[in-house]
């Protein structure tokens, strides 16, 4: 056997490892249509946060057709239902995809109040759901068939209060946070409880609501209290624009946020005051993980803009409904004892599991915002 | 800590006026609630983002925007108000008809634009001069800003004192039919008033817009209710009442804050107008204001 | 049989939403029948919703003595409501009573016994189909019976002539603090109903959005009758379901067949109904 065969083999060895999962039906699923159903606020107010998780169903259906996710070659269909930012929506989304026969789990929706609005229905259907960016606390204490692949908050602010506050050691702080919806009110909340734990005085505290654009009297007011650090609660169109204010103000105090601060144009819109901003997450766009840097190129070249945070977890929930349906769960009963049987799935978010309270079990990365995107703070 | 309060809601109140200036013109001559108003003032700004991204100068842009945003007032009448004006509909139909206006407006910028926030990438505005004065602290961009919409405000003022368009809006918010025996074109006026409501509105979203450096769909909700308020506390269609009632907008909210009471911001707000409304049942200016404007 | 159970199985929460809905739009009907643009029946159904969940999680209340406190709580603020905004007509009165519900909703955001904005979870959902439409037969009968009285002629008077009503002897003050207090009662009725359908609640679900959507409803349907607020209600809670179909073009379809709808039927969907049985065409005014 010379040089030449022995590659020629290797050739044709790789070739059969990345070719489509598709091209040989194999495994329990093989062949079998399985239909997910996604729920979503691609429109409405909420539409910023559910038009990257539809772009990252989308990415996942292609990716199955192609074989890049392995779903044992079972024909697996994620189907996106727009809610509309409406509760009604939801709930009656929720409701059909329950009792249409052919649905094994559901994924979404987007908010955690719609959240708490839907998944007692799945939960009394005894139906599998998983939620992809509803991280206030209780979502998971609904019911035994709920889960989620997203940190919670407070799985992600307390390291990240530690790991500021270890650095910088500082004595005081400011917080402020959006008062009218359950993810950035929990934000507020545990950032109060960590900052007072770590034996920090918090010396002011400001609310803001949803959609606002000022907020200069609010930080023209915590910066007369001379905090050591702002934390903030917010998403992302709103944490922008207080970074991006504080910048003109000539603040130059340290800031740290939670979840709602990841996403990849952070310094590019809030521009230079963003410069080491740390930001406590799920996620990393710059993980090292194989299908993360395959979804991260993926997605912007099909979108034209990198992934965010609700596109990677959506993205990430496609990944382990593929490896359960690989496994042979097609149905809403194989579906749920496979969720209790998950060990650790490869996923874009890293290795993923589940604790006892169905939650996800990995450690969140803590962040510093650079031009460009993000770096690990050291 | 306190003047630059006043100066944060000094500056905040004056977009408020000026977007609250148009509405109340529409109002003021038609007695029509226009809830597609903030539509408008947030498809004038993407408007203005677009003609940015081409390479037309940002002033030159405001202006297009502004104009076309008051095109788009003139057509919004023709769809959605004209049809139930002749047929005598009342206040409420148009009301729900302007609703749907914005609906279809919000949906079709959505498709353009998609979800994503804009921001102008030309122009300096991220990095213009920042001007220490005594106790408070403004950017140039802030300035021009808050000038353009005092400008604006004091334009329409004499256009509608001194002009003989303004004389035939007046008479028209005066007594439709009496202005029409008089040889007043009752159509073509409504549409001037249409264009120069809209107009104002988009002038008002391109300066948020510039101000914030930030464009999104959402971007009218907030002062959607707060200038519907403005309009409805300054008087029925008084021009004066709405450029009062905005700069009041302006300071409760700052101050409320500036007191440490972000949390009840908007219930301090709409309390004031309560008790405002309460003890005058018809607005702080009535509607004699814009006739006698 | 079969398949009308399993499209009940399908659209149980649809056809529950369309019940509230329904309860809802007649709450403000009945504001609207008495001339009166009193848009605060959005913070009528969050107080009673907060008042039947609280009851029900905290103190394990049955359901129906929620809904009675709720509704009790609901009319008297409503009733109060009335004093002060006694001299209000038209849009002013429609812009005091919508910040009243923005007050509302800011304190059930900022006190603890609501929840805040986190909200509350897990409450009872036992409004079941039969509550919610034997509610809505209770509210239909008693408005319909009420439509037969003295009250309903002197609503009407005030409605068309305040002046004249005066002159004949009626009490303006007295007939529009009922009506408010009844609209009160009809919303709290739907708020409590709400509340025990949804699992969960927050202020978010009272603000000036469900405002909007109420007063839509109404008009939609027609403001000349409560079956116009009924068929305007549901319509418009079937409509976002019936065009899913339409995807990525749904947003802007809800927009234009709104807009074609109230420009080919300015009177509401009721009023076509109507107009070919030969009823006048033109809608009873709300007075602006």
């Amino acid at each position: 056997m010379n040089r030449f065969t022995v590659s020629a083999l290797a050739l044709v060895a790789l070739a059969a490892l990345v070719a489509p999962s598709s091209a040989a039906p194999r495994g329990p699923a093989a062949g079998k249509h399985v239909h997910v159903g996604v729920i979503a606020d691609v429109t409405g107010a909420a539409g910023v946060y559910g038009t990257p998780q539809k772009n990252a169903y989308e990415l996942a259906n292609e990716d199955v057709k192609s074989g890049k996710i392995d779903a044992g070659g079972a024909d697996l269909v994620f189907d996106v239902q727009d809610a509309a930012t409406d509760g009604a929506q939801v709930v009656n989304l929720m409701q059909k995809f329950t009792t249409d026969g052919q649905t094994p789990i559901v994924l979404g929706p987007t908010l955690s109040g719609e959240a708490f609005k839907a998944f007692p229905i799945a939960k009394n259907a005894n139906f599998p759901v998983m939620g992809t960016s509803t991280t206030a606390e209780g979502v998971t204490a609904i019911g035994p068939t709920v889960y989620r692949d997203s940190l919670a908050e407070s799985q992600v602010i307390p390291t990240t209060v530690k790991r500021t506050h270890d650095k910088w050691h500082y004595k005081t702080a400011a917080i402020i946070y959006g008062d009218d919806n359950a993810f950035t009110k929990t934000d507020g909340d545990i950032f109060a409880r960590e900052l007072k734990a770590a034996g920090v005085d918090v010396v002011d505290t400001e609310t803001f609501h949803i959609k606002d654009t000022d907020f200069q009297p609010a930080l023209t007011r915590i910066e007369s209290k001379h905090p050591d650090v702002i934390a903030i609660g917010a998403l992302f169109p709103e944490a922008t624009k207080i970074i991006q204010q504080a910048g003109k103000l000539g603040i130059k105090t340290h800031m740290i946020g939670g979840n709602g601060l990841n996403a990849p144009d952070m310094y590019s819109v809030a521009g230079p005051a963003a410069q080491g901003t740390v930001v406590g997450a799920a996620w990393y766009s710059g993980a090292k993980y194989p299908s993360n840097v395959e979804f991260v190129k993926h997605y912007t070249a099909k979108y034209g803009k990198g992934p965010d945070q609700f596109a990677a977890q959506s993205y990430a929930a496609a990944q382990i409904v593929a490896a359960l349906v690989k496994g042979g769960a097609t149905n809403k009963d194989e579906m749920l004892s496979a969720l209790k049987n998950v060990r650790s799935i490869q996923t874009v978010l890293g290795p993923i599991g589940f604790d006892s309270n169905r939650d996800a079990k990995s450690s969140p990365v803590i962040l510093s915002i650079v031009k460009g995107g993000f770096t690990y703070f050291h | 800590m306190l003047a630059q309060q006043l100066l944060n809601g000094l500056f905040l109140g004056a977009v408020y006026a000026l977007f609250a200036v148009g509405y109340t013109l529409v109002f003021g001559v038609l007695d029509i609630l226009n809830l597609a108003h903030a539509a408008i003032f947030t498809a004038a700004a993407f408007a203005a983002f677009s003609l940015a991204g081409m390479g037309v100068p940002l002033v030159l842009a405001f202006l297009i925007a502004a104009v076309m945003a008051g095109i788009m007032g003139i057509l919004l009448d023709r769809v959605a108000f004209a049809p139930l004006r002749a047929r005598n509909a009342g206040t409420l139909v148009p009301l729900i008809s302007s609703i749907g206006v914005a609906i279809i407006i919000g949906a079709v910028l959505r498709g353009i634009y998609g979800v994503d926030e804009r921001h102008f990438t030309v122009g300096g505005l991220d990095t213009a001069p920042v001007i220490h004065a005594g106790p408070v602290t403004f950017t140039t961009v802030e300035l021009t800003i808050f000038l353009a919409a005092i400008v604006l405000m004091l334009v329409l003022s004499w256009v509608l004192r001194a002009t003989p368009l303004g004389r035939r809006i007046r008479a028209v918010a005066e007594d439709r039919v009496a202005a029409a025996l008089l040889g007043v074109n009752l159509e073509l006026t409504i549409a001037a008033t249409f264009f120069i409501a809209s107009s104002l509105g988009g002038a008002a979203g391109v300066l948020t817009a510039l101000r914030y450096n930030s464009i999104t769909l959402d971007m009218g909700g907030p002062i959607e209710l707060k200038g519907l308020a403005v309009i409805i506390l300054g008087g029925m269609g008084s021009v004066t009442g709405a450029v009062i009632g905005g700069f009041i907008l302006g300071a409760v909210e700052t101050l409320a804050i500036a007191y440490g009471l972000s949390e009840w911001r908007d219930a301090i707000l709409f309390g004031v107008m309560f008790v405002l409304l309460v003890l005058r049942p018809t607005g702080l200016f009535g509607k004699r204001a814009l006739r006698a404007a | 049989m079969q398949t009308l159970l399993d499209f009940y199985a399908k659209h149980s929460r649809l056809i529950d939403q369309i019940g509230v809905n329904a309860i809802l739009a007649l709450s403000l009907s009945v504001s609207l029948q008495a001339g009166q643009l009193a848009l605060a029946q959005a913070a009528f159904m969050g107080i009673a919703a907060y008042v039947s969940a609280i009851l029900a999680l905290n103190y394990h209340w049955p359901l129906l003595a929620t809904i009675v406190a709720a509704v009790l709580v609901s009319t008297v603020v409503a009733a109060l409501l009335a004093y002060p905004v006694r001299r209000l007509r038209g849009v002013f009165l429609a812009i005091a009573t919508i910040g009243f519900g923005e007050i509302v909703r800011v304190i059930a955001n900022n006190l603890k016994i609501t929840g805040g904005a986190e909200g509350m979870s897990g409450i009872p959902n036992d409004a079941t189909t039969p509550v919610i439409y034997g509610s809505l037969a209770v509210v239909a009968i008693a408005l319909w019976l009420l439509s037969r009285t003295k009250f309903a002629l002197a609503v009407a008077l005030v409605r068309e002539d305040e002046y004249a009503a005066r002159g004949v002897g009626i009490d303006v003050g007295a007939i529009r603090t009922l009506s408010l207090a009844l609209g009160g009662a009809i919303a709290g009725l739907g708020g409590a109903l709400y509340a025990h359908a949804s699992f969960f609640i927050t202020p978010n679900d009272f603000g000036f959005a469900r405002m909007e959507q109420i007063l839509v409803w109404c008009v939609v349907g027609g403001v000349t009758s409560p079956v116009g607020a009924v068929i305007g209600s549901t319509a418009l809670s079937i409509l976002p379901e019936a065009i899913r179909f339409l995807a990525d073009y749904r947003e802007v379809s809800n927009g234009i067949i709104l807009l074609v709808v109230i420009l080919f039927a300015p009177g509401g969907l009721a009023s076509l109904w109507k107009w070919r049985r030969g009823a006048p065409r033109d809608p009873v005014r709300v007075h602006a």
